[in-house]
């Protein structure tokens, strides 16, 4: 069994990983958010099919106002296509930079298929095997480790019931700050976000605060 | 134009990349969450904070565009609740599912538990709380 990572070899790879995702797809990655959309795939699933429509019809009025203006000879006027489901209805300040929910344009950048955020958890998972396996970590276990006997319980029933409400305050919490660990706290403050710093400095100190009731109290 | 293939790659990609690095740094693991919570150990703390300042310093060089998310009402009590339930239970929504497959079995509990939240959250707001929370996903 070998030993973890460098602290440095561990930043390298967090950074790696959200830089490239960033870099290839133009969005922030986030998993709180990826658990949300894949949970509700089918309210997704019909935005999804919405936006399709929208684009349809936003290319057909564009190719009819090309053919009237080729007809009339007179240049076309702005398409007065129909909002998207995703898309912004504040005004456009050219000194103000465009947020997370905009894209350098006009309209708002589509969220990622839902599909895709899915592969994105199962990816997770296939990684994180990969890893347990070729370290020689992976161990079949009916309980969370000693580190957790020790610190919260040893008790079967005690540990299943707290890590199910453990488990509904991560869900919770995190879609209610809008983001987890990596939005707010890889993409978010690596983008210098205010909403995404003091998200991660209160669950970051809220984690510690908590562990230190559970190491030094209970 | 980024196609729906490039991108189902990339998240692929991107996922395979997550839970290897984030099992090999051992945040699937609890005492190791504890060390970094309570400053015993601070070799995760410090990866962490390190990605962090090369996310910055990347994006910076590479203007990668900012974002300005309001700070709504609901960032600093979602936030509170996560950093509890993440202490509690040792999981943030990436890590159950690296716990799952690092062999901790118990932690499918804890997807139980996050996806229960996430739904609870969404009926919740759309009920009672009324917050746009948005999101950092996109």
């Amino acid at each position: 069994m070998s030993t973890y990572w460098p602290w440095w070899a561990g930043a390298i790879g967090l950074a790696l990983v959200t830089i490239a995702y960033t870099l290839a797809t133009d969005r922030s990655f986030g998993v709180s958010s990826a658990w949300d959309r894949v949970l509700h795939w089918r309210r997704e699933r019909d935005l999804e099919r919405l936006e399709e429509e929208f684009t349809d019809e936003r290319a057909l009025a564009d190719a009819l106002a090309a053919a009237t203006a080729e007809h009339f000879g007179t240049s076309p006027s702005a398409p007065t296509s129909p909002h998207s489901p995703y898309e912004q209805t504040q005004p456009q300040d050219p000194n103000v930079e465009p947020t997370a929910a905009e894209s350098p344009s006009v309209t708002t950048l589509r969220p990622v298929p839902v599909v895709t955020q899915a592969a994105l958890l199962v990816s997770i998972f296939l990684g994180g095997l990969i890893a347990a396996v070729t370290s020689g970590r992976f161990e079949l276990r009916f309980d969370m480790g000693p580190g957790f006997q020790n610190l919260v319980t040893a008790n079967p029933t005690t540990m299943i019931a707290l890590l199910f409400v453990g488990g509904v305050l991560v869900g919770f919490g995190t879609r209610l700050a809008g983001g987890c660990s990596s939005g707010h706290g890889l993409s978010g403050c690596g983008r210098l976000s205010p909403v995404s710093i003091v998200a991660t400095a209160v669950f970051f100190g809220t984690a510690v605060a908590v562990s230190f009731l559970l190491w030094k109290v209970i | 134009m980024r196609t729906r293939g490039a991108i189902l790659l990339a998240n692929i990609i991107t996922g395979l990349a997550l839970g290897y690095t984030v099992t090999n740094i051992g945040f699937g693991d609890y005492a190791e969450l504890n060390r970094m919570f309570t400053f015993q150990d601070l070799r995760m703390f410090l990866a962490f904070a390190g990605a962090v300042v090369i996310i910055v310093c990347v994006f910076a060089l590479l203007r990668v565009r900012r974002t300005h998310g309001r700070i709504h009402a609901g960032v600093i009590p979602g936030a509170v609740l996560f950093g509890t339930g993440w202490a509690i239970s040792g999981g943030c929504p990436a890590i159950p599912i690296i716990q799952v497959a690092s062999g901790y079995l118990p932690a499918v509990v804890t997807i139980a538990g996050v996806v229960v939240g996430i739904r609870l959250c969404r009926w919740a707001n759309a009920r009672y709380l009324h917050v746009d929370s948005g999101s950092c996903g996109l």
